[in-house]
């Protein structure tokens, strides 16, 4: 295959030509490719469908953890379900915590992406503040004992392995596991051409968390314009903190970022008018 | 039992008696031997005579990787139906994008397996399936399958899939109803037809239910698949399969330039390609007839003439006075017998028995019956000479 073409959608595709494959490994179902293009630097997909890239990954990685961090004043413990390939853990670490927790099921994600995507983990899974966990998020979340301050669901599509991490139940767990003030964000797909996945969330997680909703951010890869990111917590005043009280949290900490900053940070919660009529359709 | 027409080959020194001989003292017998260069030209010839069709090989006919890598390198598509057909492409880096996924009823595992392999084409033929595709409504491309029954296919495929052509306006309002995209139809007019009459007819009444769809639906349908049925040459007269697409030709001519024409071949691509060859490993005279034990049988290469009502032609390389006998196969069942009353010059044990046009539906629905060996797939590397 000199040619990627993603399978997400049977009306359209986006080809991405394989300059180098680096990896490739097919198990039972599944496919995992790591290889470099171009424009977009190494690309990592799984089972025909594109899950991160060189050139864009700070997008996503930045926006999924840095707005729960700031928005939670003295997130502490964090845990990160998924995110294999530790851009999230790699976020997470520039904050002044105290633990991370990182749960994902395939201990050979996190060896193939240290080695073939090392760039994503830039040296986190050294950090002395993490716990690897390998095992299934949902299974983790029914057997601990641990609370946490912010919650990160850095899944795969809900389709394959990732489709528990968009059940009612993950989603209870979720919650159990928050301290007082506790925010779950999750990654929540493309409603553009994924209306039903921001819908059945909505639903879902709305029965568990007095304040949700999404935030958003466009990421080139995952193409249709703005990604969603679910979000739930119990204290409404998490996400509407004046810019400049989040300038001052932000600017303390003195952390480089190539997307996020404060004024992104308070704008990323207003949702275009589309994704607004998914949700109050949603709603009945 | 099997009292249809077959063609029998009695060749003296025909120069394909080495191949078989030393493909036997290299392997061993039973084995199916396949040639890439037939299947080459088979594809060819088919893809000249549909020019504006995409060819999508029916993995069904015949699951294998050596196959599949020749479809491969010609470019085909692949239709599959099962999560080990899928997995069969996986192992050749070969992309869902290139495949349609043609089971008219499915699991939610299988749907959820084939949009994992990147299968995003479905086929359904009733409302009950259309819903369990809802979830998925936003990835999943539709064909709707119609039944048109056929007199002269060997198989009638419309008897247990399709809907009827009246029902199709109904389904697409369901299925635009549940936000699901109907691309297009499909058909099956049935395999091994005698002549593409049956595929004719079918086109123009799936053209005019699209063009009567399309005047009213908000997303029009510009996808139309023709199924398969395209015959192999089992009588080994010779057959000339553009004459048989004519009528084929002419009626999709008369289709919108920017529609999508699909077919999924198997029978025709495959068959001519491989071969089988059996041994005979015991004799007897009982009634007066020459019974023949072979080492490959119904339950094996032969169950095509069980599950596929097809008579292979055969061959043996001895001339001379013929005798009624029969062929039987290895396995201890007396259903277990490949011909019956054939006339064959008396032949010896060791002697190679070979079956012609074997590649499709042979090895595809073999059993492990008396847990006998499988035929040894061999490939005959016809550059290497």
């Amino acid at each position: 295959m000199k040619h990627f073409k993603e399978t997400l959608y049977d009306a359209v595709c986006q080809e991405y030509r394989i300059d180098k494959l680096y990896f490739e490994h097919k198990t039972d179902h599944q496919h995992l490719m790591i290889f470099h293009n171009a424009m977009l630097g190494r690309v990592m997909t799984l089972d025909g469908i594109v899950q991160t890239t060189e050139a864009d990954e700070f997008i996503y990685h930045e926006m999924l953890a840095h707005v729960p961090m700031i928005a939670h004043t003295e997130a502490k413990h964090v845990l990160i379900i998924g995110g294999g390939d530790g851009g999230m853990l790699r976020e997470i670490c520039k904050h002044p915590i105290d633990s991370v927790t990182q749960v994902e099921i395939d201990q050979a994600v996190v060896d193939m992406s240290i080695e073939y995507l090392p760039n994503h983990s830039a040296g986190a899974y050294d950090d002395p503040r993490l716990e690897l966990v390998i095992d299934d998020g949902i299974n983790f979340l029914k057997n601990t004992d641990k609370k946490f301050d912010v919650i990160i669901s850095d899944s795969t599509d809900p389709i394959g392995p990732g489709e528990v991490l968009f059940s009612d139940s993950f989603y209870a767990h979720a919650k159990r596991c928050l301290n007082l003030n506790g925010i779950l964000v999750t990654q929540n797909g493309v409603p553009f051409f994924q209306k039903d996945e921001v819908q059945t969330t909505y639903q879902r997680m709305g029965e568990n968390f007095s304040d949700m909703t999404f935030y958003c951010a466009p990421v080139p890869t995952y193409y249709g314009g703005f990604m969603t990111f679910a979000w739930g917590t119990d204290n409404p005043l998490a996400r509407s903190t004046d810019v400049s009280v989040i300038e001052s949290r932000w600017n303390h900490l003195d952390i480089p970022t190539r997307y996020y900053n404060p004024a992104i940070h308070q704008s990323s919660f207003a949702l275009p008018q589309y994704i607004v009529n998914a949700l109050n359709d949603a709603e009945g | 039992m099997n009292t249809e027409q077959r063609t029998i080959l009695l060749s003296g020194d025909d120069p394909n008696k080495r191949d078989y001989q030393s493909v036997v003292e290299k392997h061993g017998s039973p084995c199916l031997v396949y040639r890439p260069s037939v299947l080459e030209k088979q594809f060819k010839s088919l893809q000249s005579a549909l020019p504006n069709v995409d060819l999508y090989y029916a993995v069904k006919a015949h699951p294998n990787s050596n196959i599949v890598k020749t479809i491969d390198a010609l470019g085909g598509g692949f239709d599959v139906a099962s999560a080990g057909e899928m997995d069969l492409l996986l192992k050749h880096r070969i992309s869902g994008r290139r495949t349609i996924h043609t089971h008219p009823i499915k699991k939610d595992s299988e749907i959820r397996d084939a949009l994992r392999f990147g299968a995003t084409t479905f086929v359904v033929d009733n409302v009950y399936e259309l819903k369990k595709l809802t979830a998925y409504r936003s990835r999943v491309g539709v064909l709707l399958r119609v039944s048109f029954r056929s007199e002269s296919a060997v198989v009638d495929l419309s008897r247990k899939f399709g809907c009827e052509p009246n029902e199709v306006q109904q389904l697409v309002s369901e299925a635009e109803s549940l936000g699901i995209h109907v691309k297009g139809l499909s058909f099956h007019v049935g395999s091994q037809c005698a002549n593409a009459h049956k595929h004719a007819q079918a086109i123009r009444d799936c053209a005019a239910l699209m063009h009567s769809i399309n005047a009213t639906a908000k997303t029009p349908m510009s996808s139309l698949d023709i199924g398969g049925g395209f015959p192999a040459d089992y009588l080994l007269q010779g057959l000339d399969i553009d004459a048989f697409c004519a009528p084929i030709r002419q009626e999709l001519n008369k289709l919108p330039a920017d529609w999508h024409l699909l077919a999924e071949p198997g029978r025709y691509l495959i068959a001519p390609a491989v071969d089988s060859i059996t041994t005979i490993t015991g004799k007897s005279k009982r009634g007066g007839l020459f019974w023949y034990y072979l080492d490959d049988g119904v339950y094996g290469s032969y169950s095509g003439q069980i599950y596929d009502h097809t008579i292979y032609p055969l061959q043996v390389f001895k001339t001379g006075l013929t005798h009624a006998c029969i062929l039987a196969g290895p396995t201890c069942d007396s259903i277990d017998v490949i011909a019956e009353n054939i006339q064959l010059p008396e032949l010896e044990i060791g002697d190679l028995v070979i079956g012609l046009q074997m590649g499709a539906y042979t090895a595809a629905t073999k059993t492990r019956f008396n847990s006998l060996p499988d035929a040894k797939f061999v490939v005959l590397d016809e550059h290497a000479e």
